[in-house]
């Protein structure tokens, strides 16, 4: 009998039918992966499955838990389900812990919710062990520190000890390593193996990557708008996947790795571009950056690559002006403009000359303008008046970034991600730049979408000869798209060198631990016919 | 279940939907706050215009008085009767009408004046916060200092000086009172205009404008205002019923608009001195109700405006 099952969900948010008939089923001991892209109803279904969904929200069908029906149940009886016996793990830990209460006592809490009679010593014993269990080290003195103290990763394992509190025979963990670096990511996913395999828990997995769940899940349930498109055991989905879609989603997944490296090209033809000269950098008293050199080439894709707190954000604020060294020059084809004290405006030609793709297409767009306003502005700015040449511009952007031209009527609320990041791409280009800074251009996007940006990125640099600084998390990308990468450990370059040279032979330890780090290894893609799904 | 799947992955732009100003009013009017404090500021505003009609049916100007017909033997005033619907004051004059006239003043004063404080406040409260470091601090020193003055005190000197040798004001009183109540508000605006826009000048829509080299002029007219109004608008309409009981207050100490210029401020306290509310109760109700649901009416629609407008308040 299965530990938790969904039979026909339907969820409807006011006119928006999310979830349109849903059925899966996990057993003690088994992990269940949801995977899907963003709106697929993927959430939608579990939290409106546990009754976690606000009251405007609709929810039919039936839900079993070992057998029980309990779609529907008053607030008391699901309040007491929740906890004792389905745990939670959400994505973001630092919005889910208190931050006024020490660790041990958020855990205690878990505790002490359901069982009214434990005593303090034993509840202190117990925080104490299962902080043990999710492998914190020093658990003692860790008890009485407060969310802030811990990293991103310490403060996932904190959530997955107050899920795992009560020894609930379910766990749901929705996106729960997706705010995480790659390093920490691998950690999480062994921990929650580890804890299953103790405790015989059934586990639902929620990812919008196949690869993240490959090495975790016994049977993938792939959906999409609010449907289920395959659920299959895993080794069927990644070695036999039936539907197109699920081809395509790993296409787009990169297990263990890129699939194919940026063609190699003759590189040291290209004169240098961008040169950057021993920049150091720090915020108060803690360095960010120490005696960071290298240069850009002409039409090259630099990859930056590094964790969180790496400062490879910094490298790119300093290298699009928006921030001064306090040692070191960067200069652009011979010209120094920026050094410590110098002002904080770039001269005009040099500004045109280093654009900027930020990460979040949904905070990089003024949300009150249309795209076309948007998009006329780096004209305006630089002395373009008539209108009909403006407009005319501002079509051929739209067209170089492969947008419809109905976009140019609209607000940026009303394109999807990938449309919102080309416009922002449109941008970067409009005053033909010789360099792009691009930080995590494709992280806030859907995992196909990425794909199709940076082939877009590719294209325009073979077609414009601008050069890209390439800053991401992910090897993967990287590995796809960038001919040269630098790897950056703690403010210092650890290794840099041609892509395919670094990510087959590391030469430093950082390096090869990152990529040892990357999803999906134990599954190396299955057939070569599949790139051709992704680049058709 | 291929079959079954119906949108393509490929770039498809949704439907051009109705224009955002309709999507807007559509959202605005399924709140409960709006809709109900839009009614009640209707009603306000229709009694405001209807000042004049009232006036002529009646037959009863605001100022006239009506010895004969609305003094009883005694002298005191009349009660409700068909000819005056809330009765007489003190001098033979129409509460209703007086009470209409009065609501015509509030917002003759109290929209100007929270108007002009929001625009001063705004205008300062983005130099502030958008060029941050030393100017934020002086600016910001500054509203702390104008914060810092007590309103009643400083407003009674100011409308003092205000008397030229024979005893008449030199300016008008509702101007006046305008500018003082603008003087006394613009504060709040500055400090919350200052907040919006520290907190927006370092967003990446901010730099964005900035790596194509936009103007601060231009990022700040383009970028930033349009994203601030609208919590500039709703704190307006927070600041609007304050303002007009401010008037209120300062023409009830006598200082602010004079006799025999109907305002509720000075109605209610013209039935207070005279203690003539405990003959004729609407004496003093009628003004007093009427300023009730002015601030009433306002402050609810501020409160659904902030449901829908702030971003912070949104629920899920």
């Amino acid at each position: 009998m299965s530990v938790f099952s969904v039979d026909h969900l339907r969820v409807r948010f006011g006119g928006v039918q999310a979830v349109r008939g849903v059925s899966f089923g996990v057993e003690s001991g088994r992990t269940l992966a949801i995977v899907g892209e963003s709106g697929s109803g993927k959430s939608a279904s579990l939290l409106g499955a546990t009754g976690l969904l606000p009251g405007s929200a609709s929810v039919e069908g039936n839900v079993l838990h070992r057998g029980q029906e309990i779609l529907g149940l008053p607030d008391r009886d699901l309040r007491r389900l929740r906890g004792p016996k389905i745990g939670f793990v959400f994505q973001d830990p630092l919005s889910n812990l208190h931050p006024l209460k020490t660790i041990g006592d958020q855990i205690g809490e878990a505790i002490s919710v359901h069982q009214k009679r434990i005593t303090r010593r034993q509840k202190h014993e117990r925080v104490l062990a299962l902080l043990d269990d999710v492998g914190i080290a020093d658990p003692q003195a860790r008890f009485s520190d407060y969310p802030r103290h811990l990293s991103g990763g310490m403060r996932q394992r904190v959530m997955i000890a107050i899920a795992i509190a009560l020894d609930p025979g379910l766990i749901i963990a929705d996106e729960p390593t997706t705010a995480l670096d790659v390093t920490v990511q691998a950690a999480i996913l062994d921990l929650l193996k580890r804890l299953q395999e103790e405790h015989g828990t059934a586990l639902i997995f929620v990812s919008h990557d196949l690869a993240v769940v490959s090495d975790i899940a016994d049977d993938v349930v792939v959906m999409r708008d609010g449907l289920i498109v395959e659920k299959a055991p895993a080794d069927d989905i990644y070695l036999r996947p039936r539907q197109d879609y699920t081809r395509e989603l790993l296409g787009a997944a990169r297990l263990g790795g890129p699939k194919s490296y940026a063609v190699q090209r003759d590189r040291q033809a290209t004169r240098p571009l961008l040169d950057v000269q021993a920049v150091a950098r720090s915020f108060g008293s803690r360095p960010v950056l120490d005696d960071v050199s290298f240069t850009i080439g002409e039409a090259e894709i630099l990859g930056l690559v590094g964790e969180s707190g790496s400062g490879k954000s910094t490298i790119g604020r300093l290298i699009a002006g928006l921030d001064r060294p306090d040692a070191g020059r960067i200069s652009l084809q011979g010209r120094d403009y920026s050094q410590p004290g110098s002002s904080g405006i770039l001269p005009g030609d040099l500004r045109k000359s280093i654009q900027v793709v930020f990460q979040d297409p949904y905070a990089s767009l003024n949300p009150r303008r249309r795209i076309e306003a948007i998009l006329a502005d780096p004209f305006v700015i630089h002395g373009t008046v008539d209108k009909a040449e403006l407009r005319e511009k501002v079509r051929q952007l739209v067209t170089d970034v492969e947008l419809p031209h109905d976009v140019l009527d609209r607000l940026p609320s009303q394109l999807s991600g990938g449309q919102r990041q080309r416009v922002a791409i449109a941008r970067a280009i409009a005053l033909r730049p010789s360099l792009i800074v691009a930080d995590e251009p494709v992280s806030a996007l859907d995992i196909t979408t990425q794909a199709k940006v940076i082939k877009l990125l590719a294209r325009l640099r073979d077609k414009l000869g601008v050069s890209f600084l390439f800053i991401s998390h992910d090897l993967g990308v990287i590995g796809e798209l960038c001919d040269r990468v630098i790897v950056l450990e703690k403010g210092q370059i650890v290794e840099v060198g041609q892509t395919q040279r670094v990510f087959e032979r590391p030469a430093h330890a950082y390096t090869r631990r990152l990529l040892a780090s990357i999803p999906g290894r134990k599954r190396p893609p299955a057939e070569a016919e599949l790139e051709d799904v992704v680049y058709g | 279940m291929a079959d079954t799947i119906h949108s393509p992955v490929a770039l498809v732009v949704p439907r051009a939907s109705p224009s955002p100003g309709i999507l807007l009013l559509k959202r605005l009017w399924r709140e409960r706050a709006v809709r109900t404090g839009a009614v009640i500021v209707g009603i306000v505003l229709l009694a405001a215009l209807s000042a004049p009609v009232v006036s002529h049916l009646l037959g009863h100007g605001p100022m006239e008085q009506f010895e004969g017909a609305a003094l009883d033997e005694m002298g005191l005033p009349i009660g409700p009767t068909l000819e005056f619907p809330l009765g007489a004051d003190g001098n033979g004059r129409d509460v209703l009408v007086r009470t209409l006239y009065g609501a015509q003043v509030s917002l003759l004063v109290g929209v100007p004046a929270t108007t002009i404080a929001m625009i001063i406040g705004t205008a300062i409260g983005l130099v502030s916060g958008f060029f941050a470091g030393r100017t934020d601090r002086i600016i910001s020193q500054a509203i702390d200092v104008a914060l810092s003055f007590p309103f009643v005190v400083t407003a009674l000197s100011l409308l003092a000086l205000n008397r030229g040798g024979t005893g008449q004001p030199i300016v008008p009183p509702m101007v006046v009172v305008i500018t003082i109540i603008a003087l006394f508000s613009w504060a709040y605006f500055a400090r919350l205009a200052r907040g919006l826009a520290l907190e927006l000048r370092t967003s990446p829509m901010v730099e964005a404008s900035r790596t194509i080299g936009a103007s601060w002029a231009r990022i700040i007219w383009l970028d930033i205002l349009p994203n601030i109004l609208p919590t500039v608008f709703v704190y307006w309409a927070v600041q609007l019923p304050a303002n007009i009981v401010a008037e209120a207050t300062l023409s009830f100490l006598g200082v602010g608009i004079q006799a025999p210029m109907p305002s509720w401020g000075n109605m209610i306290a013209e039935a207070q001195r005279t203690s003539l509310y405990q003959e004729q109760p609407w004496f003093l109700a009628g003004p007093g109700l009427a300023l009730f649901l002015t601030v009433v009416g306002f402050n609810t629609l501020s409160a659904g405006l902030r449901n829908v407008l702030d971003p912070n308040r949104r629920r899920a």
